[in-house]
């Protein structure tokens, strides 16, 4: 019997991308092998990445949420409202704040859930609909006041200076941002519900074939439920996390990168036909995108030629996906160009 | 005997005004293979839908274990052991082997949480059960037919199921994966399980039936015996009518070959193949499973391209085949499987049938007459007999029958020189079978040259003047007009059957490294 891969190979091909351009990298430029380079990029991929684990679980169910994006702005600046706004200094808590944005989260999820599933219409749609909605109500209803760091809440601006551990290195010491436990704690939990829990099956279940899911027993509506309000919650986990790092808030902040952060979770082997991805191939994908970002500088590249190699990079990485997949589908004689 | 399961007495069901069960009486007895025998309509699945609790009988009883219902839920039927394989089988296609057969169990317990080890253990106990060895990591996508149905059964015995209904399950298997899944379930009906089989193979239902109950109508207008049966009696309960296909005889004057082909070979599928095919004829090309027929039709289509030999097609010799070449030479395919490569399931009949000839009514600029369209689909769909509301219902809303005939009416509309059929009457009712036998015989003789691949040596043999036979690859027989004439259909069918059989010493290797 074969083996269950625990890295598959469009995952392998990700890793040998990543090990390629590091060491390409490290040629022109030395300075960038560094644990600063490294605790720089877990840095700033945090909120990616908390997102990513969410709409892959979304794309997963096979469905897709486009509003990820406008519900984390909502978490975030509304958190940040009441936090800036409130007398009350037990307010003042770092928890607190998580709890509201997840709160707020998972309520627009859910409202997402409901549509989806009730109007039996494209989940791109009515997403679409919902993002756009969502920023309306909170530009209108509720501000769009800029919060500079001077304003923002003190809890954030600690939360974002916090250091994990700090190791000592001969430029001088470099620490571990606090923002890897959030991140970790999501990434660990999206594993366990998708791999150990009956949820996660039947979320599987569901993206593979919906009528094959109702015939044993599984309720799409409580899988959607689950699904989109699961995304809403790290779209609030991620607004948190956003605002500490960013140190301000705009009331047009986030809404806009929910494409890319879709194809860090496609670049990772997630399938947008649903029913196939894996999280480690997710999280692969962010860290190309952000490797990307980030490090270009090094090779003396202008951050303008970000767009064109994660635009190729995509390009490839599905085509090669798709690639062998054709080959295995001539194997059995399905023809499909 | 076994002892009583189910019994359902005065069972009814209506659909609008449609009478769809009418008073049906039945017993289902363990240690029992029952076949359900009928054309498509004749209320077979209705049948069952109703005793597993998907639809709410309006009258009579259903007695199951000693308990009398007037309606079950889908739950109750579950939990007192009734299990249904549909045809489409309901697997999940991206999940593994052992995860598609311990779904329905780990979903069905009370636990929350799955663990890895509990699936393959849930797995491995019901591939003993059956005796079988599988690639429990393989995913359904590359897993055989055979292993998908296999998979099913034992997804239906992890739930502890007691009597198994499993509609059509050999329609997509070939001879060899047949006659396994019988083996099985014969093995299944020995350990105690209650089978109900439905199938429209005659062969088949007589290999394994202890009972056979025929449905006609939504009636059922015989329970008998094995014994009390033959084939042409059942065929005769079936449709009213005793079934009797005509053999095709090729009368068409020109002998010039239309289609040549010289020492065709493609590594690993097939070598050293030579035949020609002229008009009027009906060429059959068989085989079992991996003897390279449905690949060598591939080819002769312009998909799977071939690396030694040549082809020649009206003495023109071909190099770079493409389906859109063979096409505009006048060459047709109807594929293997039907829903996924025949039609375009959510598309109008008007629109599938219209496909392949969008040339006879596109106008100015591409436009397409919209009127013309629409004759066109009349015309055909009047021809072929497709029995549908209005050709702008949606194709899936066919019978598999009727949607067969869509396949083919599509290519008859664009007039084919050369028609490569495969299994053209898989999964399809007595009725329809005969409907289109009928018709290829009638295009033949009119002089369209056919090529009829198939695996059901009776088709073979009362449609086509010249067979074929391949196995491994190679091409081991071929039976010209004169012989076939002489020979009577059964000894035709059993020279056939030999040379197959014999021929093929060596295991079938199958996708997904499974054995078969």
């Amino acid at each position: 019997m074969r083996k269950r891969k625990v890295i598959n190979r469009t995952e392998w091909f990700l890793i040998g991308i990543i090990f390629l351009y590091c060491a390409m990298v490290t040629l022109v430029n030395p300075a960038f092998l560094s644990f600063e380079t490294l605790f720089d990029i877990l840095r700033s991929s945090a909120v990616t990445t908390i997102m990513a684990a969410g709409i892959m679980v979304v794309i997963i169910s096979g469905g897709i949420d486009v509003s990820f994006t406008a519900v984390a702005l909502f978490g975030a600046y509304v958190t940040t409202k009441i936090l800036t706004e409130t007398s009350a200094a037990w307010m003042e808590h770092l928890g607190i704040a998580f709890l509201l944005s997840i709160f707020m989260g998972i309520i627009w999820g859910l409202l997402n859930a409901v549509i989806v599933h009730k109007l039996k219409l494209p989940a791109f749609i009515i997403t679409l609909g919902t993002q756009n909605l969502i920023f309306g109500v909170m530009t209108t209803f509720i501000g769009s006041k800029t919060y500079g760091a001077a304003a923002i809440p003190k809890v954030f601006s600690r939360f974002a200076s916090a250091q994990l551990f700090r190791i000592h290195t001969a430029s001088g010491t470099i620490g571990v941002s606090s923002f890897v436990i959030p991140v970790a704690i999501v990434l660990a939990l999206t594993w366990f519900i998708m791999y150990k829990t009956k949820m996660g099956r039947s979320i599987f279940a569901l993206g593979n074939s919906e009528s094959a899911a109702m015939r044993i027993g599984i309720n799409p509506f409580r899988v959607r439920l689950f699904v989109y309000a699961y995304m809403g919650a790290l779209a609030g986990v991620a607004g948190v996390v956003y605002v500490s790092q960013v140190r301000s808030m705009y009331p047009n902040a986030l809404v806009g990168d929910e494409l890319s952060v879709i194809a860090a979770a496609v670049i990772g082997g997630t399938k947008l036909s649903g029913g196939q991805g894996k999280l480690l191939g997710a999280f692969l994908g962010v860290l190309i995108v952000h490797l990307l970002n980030n490090t270009l500088i090094f090779l003396g590249l202008s951050s303008s030629w970000n767009d064109f190699f994660i635009g190729a990079l995509m390009i490839v990485s599905v085509s090669v996906t798709a690639y062998q997949e054709r080959l295995k589908n001539r194997k059995h004689f399905i023809f499909t160009e | 005997m076994g002892q009583e399961l189910l019994t359902v007495k005065n069972l009814n069901k209506s659909f609008g005004g449609i009478h769809a069960l009418k008073d049906i009486n039945l017993t289902i007895r363990s240690n029992e293979i029952h076949c359900f025998a009928g054309i498509n309509g004749s209320g077979k699945s209705t049948f069952i839908k109703c005793v597993s609790g998907i639809y709410e009988p309006d009258q009579g009883e259903i007695i199951l274990n000693g308990r009398s219902y007037s309606r079950l839920s889908p739950q109750e039927a579950i939990e007192k052991g009734i299990q249904v394989i549909y045809q489409d089988l309901s697997l999940f296609s991206h999940l593994t082997i052992a995860e598609n057969i311990a779904i329905n169990k780990i979903m069905n317990s009370k636990k929350r949480l799955v663990s890895q080890k509990e699936i393959y253990s849930v797995a491995q106990t019901q591939l003993e059960k059956i005796g079988v060895e599988m690639d429990l990591n393989a995913t359904v996508q590359e897993s055989t037919m055979a292993n998908c149905q296999l998979t099913a059964i034992c997804r239906a015995l992890a739930m502890d199921a007691k009597l198994i209904f499993m509609d059509e399950p050999t329609t997509a298997l070939t001879g060899k994966e047949v006659k396994r899944l019988l083996t099985i379930v014969m093995d299944l009906k020995k350990k105690g399980y209650a089978i109900v089989f439905i199938s429209h193979k005659l062969d088949e239902i007589f290999d394994i039936a202890d009972k056979i109950s025929i449905f006609r109508d939504g009636e059922i207008v015989g329970d008998f015996e094995r014994s009390e049966l033959d084939k042409k009696k059942l065929s005769h309960y079936m449709t009213g009518r005793e079934v009797e296909y005509p053999r095709y005889v090729r009368t068409f004057q020109d002998n010039t070959p239309l289609l040549q082909v010289d020492r065709l070979g493609q590594k690993e599928n097939y070598q050293d193949i030579s035949f020609s095919v002229r008009p009027g004829d009906i060429l059959g090309l068989t085989g079992l499973l991996g003897s390279g027929r449905t690949e060598l039709g591939l080819t002769l289509f312009g998909l799977n391209p071939h690396n030694e030999g040549s082809i020649f097609f009206e003495g023109r010799e071909l190099r770079r085949l493409t389906p859109g070449l063979m096409k505009s030479l006048g060459i047709g395919l109807l594929p293997e499987d039907r829903a996924a490569q025949g039609l375009f399931a959510n598309r109008s009949v008007k629109q599938n049938l219209s496909s392949v000839v969008l040339e006879r009514f596109s106008r100015t600029a591409g436009l397409l007459d919209q009127k013309e369209e629409e004759r066109i689909a009349i015309e055909i769909s009047t021809d072929m007999n497709v029995k549908t509301s209005s050709v702008d219902a949606p194709v899936s809303t066919l019978s598999g029958g009727n949607q067969q005939k869509v396949v083919i009416g599509k290519w008859i509309a664009s007039k084919p020189k050369l028609f490569i059929m495969d299994a053209p009457t898989v999964g399809i009712d007595v009725g329809s079978k005969a409907e289109i036998y009928d018709k290829i015989q009638f295009y033949a003789s009119q002089g369209m040259a056919i090529l009829l691949i198939s695996d059901e040596i009776e088709e073979i043999v009362l449609n086509c003047n010249r067979i074929l036979v391949m196995a491994q690859g190679r091409q081991i027989a071929m039976i010209e007009e004169e012989e076939r004439l002489q020979a009577s259909q059964s000894e035709l069918e059993e020279k056939i059957m030999q040379l197959i059989s014999e021929e093929n010493p060596l295991p079938v290797q199958t996708q997904g490294g499974a054995v078969v």
